[in-house]
C-alpha cells in the first residue's frame, strides 16, 4: 500500500555532541510499512538517530526527512516517538496522561490508546508514580499508539519488561501497526527481539551505517563458510568473496563472507541466520558496510536542500 | 468526536474532574494548569490570604503588623523567581517531561509560550492585588509625619506597579536560568542570587529614578530649619548648604567655629549666607518614580523573554 513511499530518508547525517561525533555520514532510506530493528551496540547513536526522526534533537550536518517533508519542518502527527526512559509526568493519573495525548495531538485516538492501557490491567485512576516500570512503558505505549502515527520510533521498548510483559506488549504493538500499516523503527541490542519481528534493519556501530536493508537480502547475500584450514590460513579461494568476519578453531575455520557468485570449494555452506549476521558485523568494524538498493537515500531533490 | 464520547462513558467522572476547568483550559494551556496547578493555586490561595488580612487590618485603622507585611511582599519576587521561575523549565528538562511535551504534536514555541503566559498570568493577578491592598493600606499613612519614607524600599517596593515589575523580572529570569542549566536545585539556587542581586540594585537606583528639586530659602539661616521649610513627604537626597546671595553653596560647617551666637551672626553676614539649599524629592514624584522604574524593570523582563525564545527554541530538549 505504501509501495514506493520513503518513510524515512537520511542524507549524510552528522550530530556531534561536546565529547564527538554520535554520528557521521549517515545515509539510508526506510521504505514506508517496514518493521525496522535499529541495532547497535550502547553508544552507537541510536537514540541520537531516532531523536533526530522525532525532531527532538537538530542534526549537526545533513538532512533526515519523514514521509518526504522538508526536514525541520514542524511535526505534522505522522510522528510518535517513545523515548528510552519512556518520560511522563509522575503526578499525573493514566487517565490525565491519556488525556495530554489527546490535547496535544489533533488525530487522537482515545480507544486505541485505552484499549492498549487496558490490556495490561492498568487503572486509570492510578497515579503514573505509583506504576510499576511495566505498567508505565505500556501507558507510554499507549501515549505513542493513541497519536495514530505513520511512523512510530522506540528506543529500546522493551528494556524494562519482564519476558511475559514484552511479549504482551509486543503482540499489542505488532497487531496495531499491522493493523494500520504503520512504519515502525525499533532500536534495541536485544538481538532476540528481532527475530520474527523485523523485516528490516538497519545496524549502527560507532555513529555509521553498517548495514541497512530488507532481512530477507541481507540474509541472502550472506552466506556462513565452515571447512577445515589451509596451512595457518583461511582457504586461498575465499578470497574473491568479501570476508566479514572469521574465526578459527583447531582445525576448522568459520567464516561469514558476502558471497560474489557461487562458493562452491571443499567446504559447506550454510545461510546465516539474523543474529549470526548482526554479531558478525558488530564485530568486526573493518568490514565494508552494506546498504541494500532498497535502503540507498535517494538523489537529493532540491526542495529538501533548500530547507 | 467519538473518541470524546467513548472516554466520558469508560473513564466516567475521574478523566472529567482532572481538569477543573474543562472549559477555560484546552491543549497545551490544560497540560500547563494540570502540571503546575499544585504551584498556581498556592500563589493564588496565598495572595488571597494577605489581601484580606490587608483590609482586615487596614478597617481597624491599625498600623499593627504594617512593616511586616510590606516585609513579606519585598520577599514575594524573591520566592516567585525561586519556587515558581526557576522549575518552570528546569524540571520538565531534568526528568525528560520537556522531551514527552516535545514528541507531541505541538512545536516547542507554543510550549515556551503558554508555559510563560500562564505563570506570567498568575504572578500578575496575585501581585497586582498585593500591590493595589497594601497601597490602599499605605495611602492612610502619607499624609502622617513619616511621610517621607514613601521613597524608602517598604512603601516604595510594594505600591503601585513596583511589585509587580520586580516580580515578573524575578520569575521570567529564574525561568531562564532554569532553561540554561536544565537543573531544577541549581537553577533555584542561583535564581536566589538572581533576585536578591536585582533587589539590591534596584534599591542602589532607586533614588536616581526621580528629578530631585533644590529649595531655596533667602530668610536666613537661623530664622527656620530645612525641615521647616519642606513640604510634607519631601525626602532630602543630600544635607542642606548654606546659600549665599550670589548663589554659591557653602557647607552648613562654615560658621561652627564661631563661639557665641553674636560671632555666628557676624561671620554668616561676612560670607554673605542668605538662606538654605536643600535637594529633595517631593511625595508628589513618588507615582512616577513608580511607573519609570517599573518600565526599566519591564524592558529587562522583555530582554529576558527574548532571550527565552532565542534559546528555548534551539536547544535540544
Amino acid at each position: 500500500m505504501h509501495a514506493g513511499e520513503s518513510a524515512i530518508e537520511a542524507h549524510a547525517l552528522g550530530m556531534r555532541y561536546r565529547r564527538g561525533w554520535a554520528l557521521k555520514d549517515c545515509s539510508f532510506r526506510l521504505p514506508a510499512g517496514r518493521i525496522c530493528g535499529l541495532v547497535g551496540p550502547n553508544g552507537a547513536g541510536k537514540t541520537t538517530l531516532l531523536s533526530i526522526a522525532a525532531r527532538v534533537l537538530e542534526p549537526t550536518q545533513g538532512t533526515l526527512s519523514v514521509f518526504g517533508a522538508a526536514p525541520g519542518s514542524a511535526d505534522s502527527g505522522r510522528t510518535a516517538f517513545l523515548a528510552q526512559d519512556k518520560p511522563l509526568f509522575r503526578r499525573f493519573t493514566v487517565a490525565e496522561t491519556l488525556r495530554l495525548g489527546r490535547e496535544l495531538n489533533p488525530g487522537w485516538d482515545q480507544r486505541t490508546a485505552e484499549d492498549v492501557v487496558r490490556a495490561g490491567d492498568v487503572p486509570l485512576d492510578a497515579r503514573i508514580g505509583s506504576l510499576s516500570g511495566g505498567l508505565r512503558s505500556r501507558v507510554a505505549l499507549a501515549l505513542a499508539l493513541g497519536k495514530r502515527p505513520d511512523l512510530l520510533l522506540l528506543d529500546e521498548p522493551m528494556a524494562d519488561l519482564d519476558p511475559v510483559a514484552r511479549q504482551e506488549v509486543m503482540g499489542t504493538l505488532l497487531a496495531d501497526t499491522a493493523e494500520r500499516g504503520t512504519t515502525l523503527l525499533m532500536s534495541t541490542h536485544v538481538l532476540a527481539e528481532l527475530e520474527n519481528v523485523c523485516d528490516y534493519l538497519v545496524v549502527l556501530s560507532g555513529g555509521e551505517v553498517r548495514l541497512a536493508g530488507d532481512v530477507e537480502e541481507l540474509l541472502s547475500v550472506h552466506t556462513v563458510v565452515t571447512g577445515a584450514k589451509e596451512g595457518e590460513d583461511l582457504p586461498a579461494s575465499l578470497a574473491q568473496h568479501s570476508l566479514v568476519e572469521s574465526r578459527v578453531s583447531g582445525r576448522q575455520f568459520t567464516a561469514l563472507i558476502r558471497s560474489e557468485g557461487p562458493a562452491a570449494g571443499r567446504w559447506e555452506t550454510d545461510s546465516p541466520n539474523l543474529e549470526e549476521l548482526l554479531i558478525a558485523y558488530l564485530r568486526s568494524p573493518g568490514a565494508a558496510p552494506l546498504i541494500t538498493p532498497t535502503a540507498q537515500a535517494r538523489a537529493y531533490d532540491t526542495r529538501t536542500v533548500a530547507a | 468526536m467519538s473518541s470524546l464520547t467513548s472516554t466520558s462513558t469508560t473513564t466516567g467522572a475521574r478523566a472529567a474532574g482532572t481538569g477543573r476547568l474543562p472549559q477555560l483550559f484546552k491543549g497545551m494551556a490544560w497540560l500547563v494548569w494540570r502540571q503546575h496547578r499544585a504551584a498556581f493555586w498556592t500563589v493564588l490561595g496565598a495572595s488571597a490570604l494577605a489581601v484580606a488580612y490587608i483590609v482586615f487590618q487596614r478597617s481597624q485603622v491599625y498600623i499593627g503588623g504594617y512593616s511586616t507585611t510590606s516585609t513579606g511582599l519585598r520577599l514575594v519576587p524573591i520566592l516567585l523567581g525561586v519556587f515558581l521561575g526557576a522549575p518552570l523549565f528546569a524540571g520538565d528538562l531534568e526528568n525528560g517531561t520537556a522531551r514527552l511535551v516535545a514528541a507531541q504534536s505541538v512545536s516547542r514555541t507554543r510550549w515556551l509560550t503558554t508555559k510563560l503566559a500562564l505563570t506570567s498570568v498568575v504572578v500578575v493577578v496575585s501581585t497586582v492585588a498585593l500591590s493595589a491592598a497594601f497601597g490602599w493600606w499605605f495611602d492612610l499613612y502619607q499624609s502622617e509625619v513619616t511621610a517621607a519614607e514613601w521613597i524608602f524600599e517598604y512603601n516604595f517596593n510594594t505600591t503601585g506597579p513596583v511589585p509587580v515589575a520586580l516580580a515578573l523580572l524575578s520569575v521570567l529570569g529564574g525561568a531562564a536560568i532554569g532553561l540554561v542549566l536544565r537543573r531544577t536545585l541549581a537553577a533555584m539556587a542561583v535564581t536566589l542570587a538572581f533576585t536578591v542581586a536585582v533587589q539590591l540594585v534596584w534599591s542602589h537606583l532607586l533614588l536616581s529614578l526621580g528629578n530631585v528639586l533644590t529649595l531655596t530659602t533667602s530668610k536666613g539661616v537661623t530664622a527656620e530649619y530645612p525641615a521647616q521649610v519642606l513640604p510634607t513627604g519631601a525626602y532630602r537626597t543630600g544635607g542642606a548648604s548654606y546659600i549665599t546671595g550670589d548663589g554659591k553653596l557653602l557647607g552648613i560647617g562654615t560658621c561652627a567655629d564661631a563661639q557665641t551666637e553674636r560671632a555666628t551672626e557676624l561671620c554668616l553676614r561676612k560670607a554673605d549666607v542668605v538662606g538654605w539649599s536643600i535637594d529633595y524629592l517631593p511625595m508628589s514624584q513618588m507615582t512616577g518614580m513608580q511607573w519609570f522604574g517599573a518600565s526599566i524593570l519591564l524592558a529587562l523582563t522583555a530582554a529576558v523573554t527574548a532571550f527565552l525564545f532565542l534559546w528555548g527554541g534551539k536547544r535540544p530538549v
